[in-house]
């Protein structure tokens, strides 16, 4: 026997699941404003099925939800009949079919979707690589005369098959009230999540790692029965301020991170060293004496590795890299270079170090030939360095600098000036105008040179009000 | 009598270029095992080397400014990835040149780039609080190179002191490169050192000592331009009995 609720437009379909909920763990929920429940065996609770569809209305009446409901020994039954009539409406078993009969034929649309499956919709106006719509299903069946499911029903299989197919057959027998395929009951969705009061506050993250220990070993095992790994990992640590602190506990300041992880994890070691290292960057501002720890679980990566390629390291290492790195150097400061569509000299970005994206593309990796000879590569000094430049014909002769180890001396050769420009049409500070030289100095080295002309930015940038400051770009080596 | 005798000791390990190197328990590789050396992309270098860089080694590259430091690094690392392998450059003061890494040909996908500070001329205050800035920087650079290390699966790991004093870097403890030695003994990551002098190579691993000649092209003042870097490289590798001089151009692009 089964019931569906149908709400009123504007009802939660949360509310909806958890008033199926409360009477039976096998539903099936059909879009937000439609539930499907199995209801055998609930006539020793509730008693006949009327009673138990009034049952079901006065609960969701207790909600704040206006339900239809209708009982029927089919559950497609039981949603033809509750989309036409209002109130409760219970179908004798094996009456399915004469009751739905003379239920308008439109109906067949609105329930082409079957819950987690969307019903095959025969192919009605023959035209190649368009999606079967429901609706010209309905058109053409109306094209042939038909008002009522019944009269659908009516036909000869044999003619149905000829003309729709053997989708054409399971709508009919939809048309008749029998269910295309038996109820899938939908599993609930547990929370991955733990959570431990303490007994008197914790300060300090040597503590904290115990208890992050002893709340992921359990998530770890949970994950790893269900086949899942953890896409996001939640850390939120209840803080003792005195400040803040109201009877109730109530108002308790939360200091809470999110850990976006770059692959699927489930050892519990791995997630307790990303989550200790991000709490070392960003550690909480007073004691802890509640931690919830709660993970986004994510289906498992099933990872087939080459014996043609080199092993690389594996996610968690990689990512346990990355977190120790991140927290030595500083954000933003580890990963790729990426190159960027500009002009400016020296532009780049980072990006985060992915090595497994590169598997699947594969650069071609062409052999090293005896031509294959180094470039020369510019050593770039990412905070210019002023210089104090002695210029005679309009070219530099004696370059010194405050840089240690790189006081400067005369210009032995030279080349240039380049000029270089651009960036002047945006926002100030991104700007740069000026005019480059390569110099050899007698000190052995050879440096890349610049002087800003009106309109840089780099000058204003150390503090100098006017063009024509000298910098040392970088050391050719 | 004992002076006498440690400094006959000296003057062997002197005339035997061990006196700038570390032990390892383990036997060396074969040298014809190509799985043994990482080749450096440059066909003449990795002749004299028998095959390139010894992995599961610590090696050197150094050389005063100008002289291809970077650019033989550059070129390692082209090699390195294009091999497949993923690449580690632990860039101390933040000096790499992401378009001159491009016109190596290095494929960035597989490069860790570990930026470190950038010391600006303004952060010069008095020569103290310059020198205990540096001191921090290269001490974070340090540990992130182990860190590197200790997670395994590069092939090639670079640290660029080469902008560090050398003052600075003898003040590092001894035992910072025996640890490395033992993080990469055995493992496929040979670890390159870019330093202003030689300082620690393993005893399987080897020493290059660069020096360099600036050559311009074009006669007039209006028309000069940075031409190329004619690189000599001086090798030294006892204990796989490599020595001697390769010339190498590096050229502008």
């Amino acid at each position: 026997m089964f019931g569906v609720l149908y709400a009123a437009p504007g009802s939660e379909p949360a509310t909806l699941v958890d008033i199926a909920r409360e009477f039976s763990p096998r539903i099936e929920p059909y879009g937000p404003l439609e539930i499907a429940i199995d209801l055998s065996g609930l006539t020793r609770l509730f008693g006949t099925a009327d009673e138990i569809g009034h049952e079901l209305r006065r609960t969701a009446a207790d909600r704040g939800v206006r339900v239809r409901v209708a009982i029927a020994g089919t559950c497609t039954a039981a949603r033809l009949i509750v989309r036409h009539r209002v109130g409760v409406t219970v179908i004798e078993p094996g009456t399915e079919a004469d009751t739905v009969a003379p239920l308008p034929i439109a109906l067949l649309a609105a329930i082409a979707s079957n819950g987690s499956n969307v019903l095959n919709v025969p192919n009605v106006l023959n035209v190649p690589n368009v999606p079967n719509d429901s609706n010209d299903f309905v058109v053409t069946l109306r094209r042939w005369g038909l008002r009522t499911l019944g009269e659908f029903a009516a036909l000869a299989p044999d003619d149905v098959a000829a003309r729709l197919g053997q989708e054409g057959i399971a709508w009919q027998r939809i048309a008749c009230g029998q269910d295309a395929q038996p109820l899938v009951p939908a599993v609930v969705e547990e929370p991955f999540e733990q959570a431990l009061d303490l007994e008197w506050p914790i300060d300090g993250l040597e503590p904290l790692s115990f208890v992050l220990g002893r709340l992921l070993e359990p998530l770890s095992a949970r994950l790893e029965r269900r086949d899942r790994g953890a896409a996001v990992l939640h850390i939120r640590l209840r803080l003792v301020k005195t400040d803040s602190v109201k009877r109730d506990g109530a108002t308790r300041a939360v200091h809470e991170r999110s850990l976006q992880l770059p692959a699927p994890m489930r050892d519990a070691r791995t997630l307790r060293t990303l989550a200790l290292l991000d709490l070392e960057s960003h550690p909480p501002d007073a004691a802890i004496d509640r931690v919830v720890v709660a993970i986004d679980p994510t289906p498992g990566r099933v990872l087939q590795f080459s014996l043609l390629t080199r092993p690389l390291p594996s996610p968690e290492q990689l990512s346990t890299l990355m977190a120790r790195l991140n927290a030595l150097m500083g954000e933003g400061r580890c990963g790729s270079p990426m190159d960027v569509d500009s002009w400016q000299p020296g532009a780049f970005a980072m990006k985060p170090f992915a090595p497994r994206d590169c598997d699947s593309h594969p650069i071609p990796v062409e052999p090293m030939t005896a031509a294959t000879r180094p470039v020369v590569a510019l050593r770039r000094f990412r905070f210019p360095v002023p210089a104090r430049v002695r210029v005679e014909d309009g070219r530099p002769v004696r370059v010194t600098t405050d840089r240690p180890g790189s006081s400067g001396g005369r210009v032995q050769t030279g080349a240039g000036p380049w000029r270089t420009s651009g960036e002047w049409w945006s926002e100030a500070g991104a700007a740069w105008n000026r005019d480059e030289w390569d110099v050899a100095l007698s000190d052995g080295a050879t440096y890349r040179l610049f002087r800003e002309r009106a309109g840089g930015a780099t000058a204003a940038r150390w503090g100098a009000h006017d063009a024509d400051r000298w910098f040392v770009e970088g050391i050719v080596d | 009598m004992a002076n006498h005798a440690v400094a006959i000791i000296e003057s062997a390990l002197r005339e035997r270029k061990l006196d700038r190197t570390l032990t390892t328990a383990l036997p060396p590789l074969e040298r014809t095992d190509p799985s043994a050396v990482a080749g450096t992309g440059t066909a003449a270098l990795d002749a004299v080397l028998h095959g390139g860089l010894p992995r599961g080694q610590l090696s050197e590259i150094a050389g005063a400014p100008s002289t291809g430091r970077t650019a033989l690094l550059l070129q390692m690392m082209a090699a390195a990835t294009r091999r497949g392998e993923i690449a580690a450059l632990i860039d101390t003061f933040d000096r790499l040149d992401v378009p001159s890494a491009i016109a190596a040909g290095i494929d960035l996908d597989r490069l860790l780039w570990v930026r470190g500070d950038a010391i600006a001329q303004t952060d010069a205050g008095h020569a103290g609080a310059v020198r205990d800035l540096r001191d921090r920087v290269l001490d974070r650079a340090v540990k992130a190179l182990n860190l590197v290390l200790q997670a395994g699966g590069f092939g090639l790991v670079a640290i660029d002191l080469a902008d560090v004093p050398a003052i600075a870097l003898k003040r590092l403890p001894f035992t910072t490169w025996l640890r490395v030695q033992r993080t990469i003994e055995g493992s496929d990551t040979a670890c390159v050192l870019v330093v202003p002098e030689p300082l620690a190579r393993s005893a399987g691993g080897l020493t290059c000592t660069l020096a360099a000649r600036t050559s311009w092209a074009g006669t007039a003042d209006r028309s000069r331009r940075l031409d190329r870097l004619d690189i000599t490289t001086r090798i030294v590798s006892p204990r796989r009995r490599v020595e001697g001089e390769v010339a190498i151009v590096a050229a502008v692009v």
